[in-house]
C-alpha cells in the first residue's frame, strides 16, 4: 500500500483508487485459490494485511501472472474501460466452468475534474470495507462444495470495445457457469472506483437452506 | 529374449527419468535385488526345471500345460518378490523408527549435557554472587556502627537543647503570674462600675413606667378633644341650614307683595282683552272675502282656457265635414254607377242593398259547386288505388304460376333422369344376371372350370366393381337431385351451419394469430433471458481479454502432454506385449522367465511413477493394465 499516492491529508488520486482496487484484486484472488484449494496449502505464506492474515501463493508462476494481468488491469481501470474482472475457475480434465468469481467495477464521480479526480474518503474506511469483503470470502468457503477434481483457474477482464490490446493478451470467449446460481458478496468503493464482489457456482451445488437464504 | 526385456526395461527407465523418483526407484531396485539373492531358493530351481524342459518336446497340451504352470510360476515370483519387498519396507521402516529414536536419545543426551553445563555455570555465578553479598555485608556492617555513633552524638545535642528549653519555659511562668493579679483587679473594678451601672439602669426603668401612664393619660385627653370637635362641626352645620331657610322665607314674601299688585290692575286688562278679540274677529272676516275673490278668478281662468281648446276643434270639425261631404258625394256617384239609376238619392241606398245581396246569393251558389267537384275528384282518386292493387295481385300471381310451370318442368326433367337411371338399373340387373348366368354354365361344364374359373372370376370382379362404381354414381346424383330440388330445405340448415362454420373457422384464425403473438413474444424474451444471463449482463457491446499465458492453458498444455506420454507408453508396452508373445511362441517357453531383478528394476518405477501421477493419468494406467490383461 506504499504506492498509494496521496494528494493531501485524506485523498486519493484515479492512480491511488486503481492501486487500492488492484491491491484487493491481488489479496481476493490469491484467497480463493488458497480457499478452494487449486493450488497446494504448503506454496502459500500468510501476510498481514486489512488487519487480517490473508495467504498469499508463493509460486511464482501465479505471482508473475497476477501481477503482469494486475498492472494491464490498474492502467484500464484509470483509462475507465473496464466493467468487469472475473476468476473462473475450470475443471482441466473436461473444461467445464465450475465456479465463477465476478468483481464488477463501477465508476463513480466525474472523471474531468480539474486538477484530476480526487476522493475525499478516508484511506480507513475503504480498508475496513474491503477486510469485511475479504472476511465474507472466507467464510463463504463453509458452504461451497468441494472441487475434487484438477482444477485451474484464469483471469478474465470485461472492457469496453474501445481498447488498444497489448502483447501476450488476446480476446477470449467469456466463461458462463451452467445452470449458475449467485451470491453477492458485500462491496467497497472508493468514491472512484465501487467493486462488487460476486460469486457464481453451480445450483445444485449448494444445499438448500443456503439457496433459498440467497433468493430472500 | 531375456536380453531384449533387460533393453526394453533400460529403455522404460529412461523414459520416466524424474530425477529423484528415478533415484529412488533405482534404491528400491537394488534392494529388491539383494533380497532376490538372498532368498534364491524358489527362483533357481525354477530355473533348473527350466532347463531340463528345453532337452523334452512335448505334445501342445503338454505345453499348454507348462504355459500354465510358468504363469502360476510368475504369479508366484510377483508374490513372493511383493513380500520381499514388504518385508524390506517392514525392516526399512524399522530400521528408520530405530534410526530415529536413537537420533532422539542422542538429541536428549545433548540436552542433558547442555543443562548439566549450564546448571554448573549458574552454581558458578550463585558463588560469586555470594562472596560479594558478604562484602557488600561487611561494608554494611561498618556503615552501621558509623551511623550508630553518630546518632548517639545528635541524641545528646538534642537532650541538651530540651533542658534549655525547659529553663525558658519556666521563665515565662513567672512572668505570667505577675500579669494575671494585675488583670484580676482589673476585673473587680469593672465589677463595682457594673453594679452601678445596674442601679441607674433600674431608675431609668422607673422613670419610664412614669411616663408611659402620663402618656396614656394624655391620649385619652386627646380622644376627648376630638369627640367635642366633632359635635361642634355639627352644630355649625344646622346653623347654617337655618340661615338659608331664613333668606328663603324673605324672599317669598317679596313674591307676594308684587302678586298682589298684579291682582290689582286685572280688571282692565279684561277690558283691553275684549276690545282686542272684536278687532281680530274683523280681520278674519277680511280675509275670508278675499279668498273667495281670488277662487272667482281662477275660475273664469280656466274657463279661459277651454274655450280657447273648443275654437281648435270647431275649425277642424268644419274642415273634416267637407271632406266627408266630398267622400259622400263621390260614393253617391259611384252607388248610381252601379244601380245605373238617375233616381233620387233617398232611393240609392236601398238599391245598393239590394244589389249587394244579389251578389252574396250568386257567391254562395258557386261554393256549393265547388264543394261538390272537390268530392266528385276524391271518389277519382280512390278508385285508381284500388285498380292497381289488383293489379299487383294479378301479377304476383302471374309470377307464382311461371314458377310452379318451371318447377314442374324440373320434376319433368327428373322423372326423366330417374328413369334413364331405373333403366341402367336393370340393364346393370340384367349384366349381372347374365353373369350369374354365365357362372351357372361354367359351373355345370366341371371340364373348363381351371381354365376358365379365374378369367371368369376377373370378369365378375370387374362387372361387379363397374357396378359399384354406378351405385356410387346414383347415389352422388340422387344427393345432387335432392338438393337441387330442396334447394330451400338446404339452404337454412346449410346457411347456419355456414355462419357457425365461418365463425369457428374466425376463432381458429384468430386463435392461431395469438399462438403466433405468443411463440413470438416467447422467442423474444428467451432472447432477452440469454441476453440477461449472468455474465452478458456486464458484455455489453464490448470484449472479453486474458494473458494468452494463463495457469489454465498451461496445465492443459501440460495434461496434453501427460497424455501424449502416457499413449506412447502405452504403445510401447502393446508392443512388447507382443513381441513377448511372439518370443513366448517361437522360442517355446526357452528363457522367458523374467529374472527377478529385472521385475523389480521395471516394478520399482513404475510404483514410483504411480505415486506421482496424477489421478487422471491413474485412470489411464488402470486402463492399461486392463488393456494388457486383455491382450493376455
Amino acid at each position: 500500500m506504499a504506492g498509494v499516492a496521496q494528494q493531501n491529508k485524506s485523498s486519493i488520486t484515479l492512480k491511488g483508487s486503481a492501486e487500492i482496487v488492484s491491491d484487493y484484486l491481488n489479496f481476493g484472488i490469491n484467497s480463493i485459490l488458497f480457499q478452494r484449494g487449486l493450488y497446494p496449502p504448503e506454496t502459500f505464506q500468510s501476510v498481514e494485511n486489512y488487519g487480517l492474515t490473508i495467504l498469499m501463493s508463493t509460486d511464482n508462476k501465479i505471482k508473475e501472472f497476477l501481477a503482469s494481468s494486475l498492472s494491464q488491469l490498474k492502467d484500464w481501470l484509470i483509462q475507465r474501460c473496464v466493467t468487469k474482472v472475473a476468476l473462473i475457475i475450470t475443471n482441466v480434465k473436461t473444461l467445464e466452468v465450475l465456479e465463477r468469481w465476478d468483481f464488477h467495477v463501477e465508476y463513480e464521480g466525474n472523471p474531468d475534474e480539474s486538477g484530476g479526480q480526487v476522493s475525499e474518503k478516508p484511506l480507513k474506511t475503504i480498508k475496513n470495507e474491503i477486510r469485511d469483503v475479504l472476511k465474507q470470502i472466507a467464510s463463504s468457503v463453509a458452504y461451497l462444495p468441494l472441487l475434487d477434481c484438477l482444477c485451474s483457474f484464469d483471469i478474465q477482464i470485461y472492457t469496453k470495445s474501445n481498447v488498444i490490446l497489448p502483447q501476450q493478451w488476446s480476446e477470449a470467449e467469456a466463461a458462463h457457469v451452467k445452470n449458475a446460481q449467485s451470491v453477492k458478496m458485500r462491496s467497497f468503493s472508493t468514491n472512484i472506483h465501487k467493486m462488487e464482489t460476486a460469486r457464481d457456482g453451480k445450483a445444485e451445488e449448494l444445499p438448500s437452506s443456503f439457496s433459498s437464504r440467497d433468493h430472500d | 529374449m531375456v536380453t531384449n526385456l533387460k533393453s526394453t526395461v533400460d529403455v522404460e527407465l529412461n523414459n520416466f527419468s524424474f530425477g529423484s523418483t528415478l533415484k529412488r526407484s533405482l534404491s528400491s531396485a537394488s534392494i529388491e535385488s539383494q533380497s532376490s539373492f538372498e532368498e534364491p531358493s524358489t527362483a533357481k530351481k525354477f530355473k533348473k526345471e527350466k532347463k531340463l524342459d528345453l532337452s523334452y518336446v512335448g505334445s501342445p497340451r503338454e505345453v499348454r500345460r507348462l504355459r500354465t504352470d510358468l504363469l502360476e510360476g510368475r504369479n508366484t515370483i510377483l508374490n513372493l518378490e511383493n513380500r520381499i519387498q514388504h518385508m524390506h519396507n517392514v525392516r526399512k521402516e524399522m530400521e528408520i523408527m530405530y534410526e530415529n529414536e536413537s537420533k532422539l536419545l542422542k538429541k536428549q543426551h545433548e540436552n542433558d549435557k547442555k543443562s548439566i553445563e549450564e546448571l554448573e555455570s549458574q552454581l558458578q555465578s550463585l558463588r560469586r554472587r555470594e562472596m560479594d553479598l558478604k562484602d557488600q555485608l561487611a561494608q554494611i556492617n561498618s556503615k552501621c556502627s558509623m551511623l550508630k555513633v553518630r546518632k548517639d552524638e545528635e541524641i545528646e545535642e538534642l537532650e541538651k537543647s530540651l533542658s534549655e528549653m525547659k529553663e525558658e519555659s519556666r521563665l515565662y511562668d513567672g512572668e505570667e503570674n505577675a500579669e494575671i493579679i494585675t488583670l484580676n483587679r482589673k476585673l473587680a473594678e469593672l465589677q463595682i462600675m457594673l453594679d452601678a451601672a445596674e442601679e441607674d439602669a433600674e431608675a431609668q426603668k422607673k422613670l419610664v413606667h412614669e411616663f408611659e401612664k402620663r402618656l396614656a393619660e394624655k391620649n385619652v385627653m386627646e380622644r376627648d378633644l376630638e369627640k367635642k370637635d366633632q359635635a361642634l362641626q355639627v352644630a355649625v352645620l344646622r346653623i347654617r341650614d337655618l340661615e338659608y331657610a331664613k333668606e328663603n322665607y324673605l324672599e317669598f314674601q317679596d313674591q307676594a307683595k308684587t302678586q298682589a299688585r298684579k291682582l290689582a290692575n286685572y280688571i282692565d286688562l279684561e277690558k283691553e282683552v275684549e276690545k282686542l278679540k272684536e278687532e281680530n274677529t274683523r280681520l278674519k272676516d277680511e280675509v275670508k272675502n278675499k279668498l273667495i275673490l281670488e277662487e272667482e278668478v281662477h275660475d273664469l281662468k280656466s274657463r279661459q282656457v277651454n274655450y280657447k281648446e273648443q275654437e281648435k276643434k270647431l275649425a277642424h270639425l268644419q274642415a273634416q265635414q267637407v271632406q266627408t261631404e266630398l267622400h259622400l258625394d263621390e260614393w253617391r256617384s259611384v252607388a248610381r254607377g252601379i244601380c245605373e239609376t238617375t233616381g233620387s238619392d233617398s232611393s240609392l241606398p236601398h238599391l245598393l242593398r239590394s244589389a249587394v245581396e244579389r251578389l252574396q246569393q250568386q257567391e254562395i251558389s258557386l261554393t256549393s259547386a265547388k264543394v261538390e267537384l272537390d268530392s266528385q275528384l276524391t271518389a277519382a282518386q280512390y278508385e285508381v288505388k284500388v285498380a292497381r292493387a289488383e293489379l299487383e295481385k294479378t301479377q304476383k300471381l302471374l309470377s307464382e304460376m311461371k314458377k310452379t310451370g318451371e318447377q314442374k318442368q324440373n320434376l319433368f326433367h327428373r322423372m326423366q333422369k330417374k328413369l334413364l337411371l331405373v333403366s341402367r338399373e336393370r340393364d346393370s340387373y340384367r349384366l349381372q344376371l347374365d353373369s350369374y348366368e354365365k357362372d351357372l354354365t361354367v359351373t355345370l361344364n366341371p371340364n373348363n372350370i381351371n381354365i376358365n374359373q379365374l378369367q371368369t372370376q376377373r370378369e365378375r370382379i370387374e362387372a361387379l366393381e363397374k357396378i359399384v362404381d354406378n351405385y356410387r354414381e346414383l347415389n352422388s346424383k340422387l344427393e345432387s337431385d335432392l338438393q337441387s330440388s330442396n334447394p330451400a330445405l338446404y339452404s337454412d340448415t346449410s346457411a347456419c351451419k355456414v355462419e357457425q362454420v365461418t365463425k369457428l373457422q374466425d376463432e381458429v384464425d384468430q386463435l392461431k394469430l395469438e399462438n403466433d403473438m405468443l411463440r413470438q413474444r416467447r422467442d423474444q424474451l428467451e432472447i432477452q433471458l440469454e441476453d440477461f444471463l449472468v455474465g452478458n449482463d456486464t458484455l455489453q457491446g464490448g470484449q472479453v481479454y486474458h494473458l494468452t499465458k494463463n495457469p489454465l492453458s498451461e496445465c492443459l498444455a501440460q495434461r496434453e502432454q501427460m497424455v501424449e506420454k502416457l499413449e506412447q507408453e502405452a504403445e510401447k508396452l502393446r508392443r512388447k506385449i507382443k513381441s513377448l508373445e511372439e518370443g513366448l511362441e517361437s522360442s517355446k517357453l526357452s528363457e522367458s522367465s523374467l529374472c527377478p531383478q529385472e521385475v523389480g528394476a521395471a516394478a520399482g518405477p513404475i510404483n514410483d511413477m504411480n505415486i506421482i501421477l496424477p489421478e487422471p493419468v491413474l485412470h489411464n494406467m488402470c486402463r492399461m493394465d486392463r488393456t494388457i490383461i486383455l491382450l493376455k
